[in-house]
């Protein structure tokens, strides 16, 4: 039995904290949502406070959508999310597979050298991704980041995804070569369907980090045709300085956080699941 | 005989086609630029032609005459100590108040608290950006409430103690997360120890001094570890949104200044030298704080 707080002076005190906390946490989403209905004027007469006029300018999200041409950047992240998420996952769940159920000589290596290049910190890589994406023309493409973010969700899904193929039950997989199906066939109908959970909690990580990345974006796009949504918003914000649209930098902000924001309430537990067998080091 | 010789052949081939694709991919995007980056930092480099020049050492005995070099570490140190006692005492708070407490909305309060880990670090950045603002700020126009000339502080414009600013919003970045890890932590202690405790009267300290922070010390220690790697490979980002590294250098980090000097003043060699450096305190410090943060782990039955 938990005995909780027992002194309600002390009770009352904590419970204060926790509900300050979440007005901390909480007032800056509801406030982007009230500046982006307000004009240039609004925040220069009145408090960052108050409340946005009547009408409200819902305009300010089109003026984003359609001027700032954030309907492209919204389906670049998409796609680039997406096809990155989808390759890291394709590629870190055949190399976890082998290695949680068919160990080979030199496969602990293998793990520990995916392991291993976790401690490795990515900005060391930046100027050379730079220029290998130049030499094979994929600076600019999605494809070309794409191909470097998949590679650089790697090392923690085999991290979580061996770990998840080791506790799935032998016998399964023992009747599916009995009934004559292949390697291949019993991983792609038998072992994938059954880990699921496990590819959907990596997948989920992977979208949130990916959705959200900044710096390899900046690095490796600077047409703005193909910028992400994180990349323009950097570059918007610089150009605040010369040309003052604060209504619709706070639309902008919140097309990038509403997706994530939907994903994390849909999948909370499976974010929860992920970090913590993703800590267990 | 022959039979199990192609059984083992289709295993093998099997193997190979689930691992090398993997393998490949990895080392062409993730590996070979991490070497390719300690070769650069031996050459003097515009990036702009094939030529480089090759000086050794150079690049790194130019960085430790830099004095930016050093002000940038200081200001990544700072980062790693603010973080980690901010984060750990309000993410070991949380924990405990959402477990122990038997608060009826400690799962509400939990799903709340973890928001901020799913926005991106540059919207963050922007936002706190409007409440530093020295206009239309929000900080500014709170504190106008208590004073009769509105206040105009320009809060990301000192040249000395800015660094300071950039510590809030990546505190309050940095919680959720930590708290989850330590959440999980903590419902892993075996009930019937707080129970036992329980009956001979201890309160809710001393059950954290004696049961919870001895049994989730391992959690906490990686939580610490991964808070110093994180704000070393990544406070870059915090900081090129809010200052820039500015005003002056002052709030300038080696991702920064990595940046800056390789895709800003296209010294390529000198950026994958900063790179470098990176590297090795990142090792380094985790080699240190493995030592400091060793304390007898309580082995669980």
């Amino acid at each position: 039995m938990n005995i909780g707080i027992r002194n309600p002076v002390a009770k009352t005190c904590f419970y204060a904290v926790l509900l300050i906390w979440s007005f901390f946490v909480l007032y800056p989403l509801l406030w982007t949502l009230l500046d982006a209905l307000k004009n240039n004027e609004q925040f220069l007469r009145n408090a960052p406070w108050a409340l946005p006029k009547l009408p409200l300018l819902w305009s300010n999200f089109s003026y984003v959508w359609n001027k700032y041409n954030f309907d492209s950047y919204f389906i670049n992240s998409l796609v680039i999310t997406t096809g990155s998420t989808l390759l890291g996952l394709l590629l870190s769940a055949s190399t976890s597979y082998v290695i949680g159920r068919y160990p080979f000589r030199g496969s602990n290596a293998l793990y520990l050298f995916y392991i291993a290049s976790m401690m490795v910190p990515f900005v060391l890589a930046l100027i050379p991704l730079f220029f290998l994406l130049n030499s094979l023309h994929l600076i600019n493409t999605s494809i070309g980041l794409i191909l470097v973010y998949a590679s650089s969700v790697l090392a923690f899904g085999i991290f979580v995804l061996v770990g998840f193929f080791r506790s799935l039950p032998k016998e399964l997989e023992e009747s599916a070569v009995m009934d004559g199906a292949s390697y291949y066939g019993t991983f792609f109908r038998i072992m994938l369907p059954l880990s699921q959970p496990g590819l959907i909690t990596v997948a989920i990580i992977n979208v949130l980090n990916i959705w959200n990345e900044y710096v390899v974006g900046t690095i490796l796009i600077n047409d703005p045709k193909h910028y992400t949504l994180p990349v323009e918003i950097g570059v918007m914000q610089q150009e605040m300085q010369y040309r003052t649209e604060w209504g619709p930098l706070f639309a902008a902000l919140l097309f990038t956080i509403v997706p994530v924001l939907v994903v994390y309430i849909v999948f909370q537990r499976k974010i929860a699941s992920g970090i913590t067998a993703g800590a267990v080091k | 005989m022959k039979t199990s010789g192609t059984a083992k052949w289709q295993r093998n081939v099997f193997i190979a086609s689930f691992t090398i694709p993997t393998l490949l991919f990895f080392c062409i995007f993730t590996i070979y630029p991490v070497i390719k980056a300690l070769y650069y930092s031996m050459f003097d480099w515009s990036g702009m032609s094939d030529h480089m020049d090759f000086i050794g050492l150079q690049n790194f005995k130019d960085m430790f005459r830099d004095p930016i070099v050093w002000q940038a570490l200081g200001n990544d140190y700072f980062l790693v100590a603010g973080k980690v006692v901010g984060i750990m005492l309000l993410a070991t708070f949380f924990a405990v108040a959402l477990t122990r407490f038997n608060f009826k909305l400690a799962g509400f309060f939990r799903s709340i608290f973890f928001i901020p880990n799913v926005i991106s670090v540059v919207v963050i950045g922007v936002l706190w950006n409007f409440i530093y603002n020295p206009q239309i700020g929000f900080l500014n126009a709170f504190l106008s409430l208590f004073t009769k000339e509105p206040v105009t502080i320009t809060w990301l414009g000192f040249t000395s103690h800015t660094i300071w600013m950039l510590l809030p919003p990546s505190i309050w970045a940095g919680i959720g997360f930590y708290m989850i890890l330590l959440i999980a932590a903590i419902q892993n202690v075996p009930e019937s120890l707080y129970e036992a405790s329980d009956l001979e009267g201890s309160n809710q300290w001393q059950q954290f001094r004696s049961i919870t922070m001895p049994l989730v010390w391992e959690q906490m220690k990686v939580s610490i570890l991964n808070i110093m790697m994180t704000t070393l490979n990544g406070s870059f980002v915090i900081v090129w949104i809010m200052t820039e590294g500015g005003p002056d250098n002052s709030t300038q980090v080696m991702g920064s200044y990595l940046y800056q000097m390789a895709f800003r003043q296209y010294h390529f060699g000198f950026g994958a030298a900063i790179g470098v450096l990176i590297l090795a305190t990142s090792l380094v410090t985790t080699v240190i704080l493995q030592r400091v943060l060793r304390q007898e782990t309580i082995e669980m039955s």
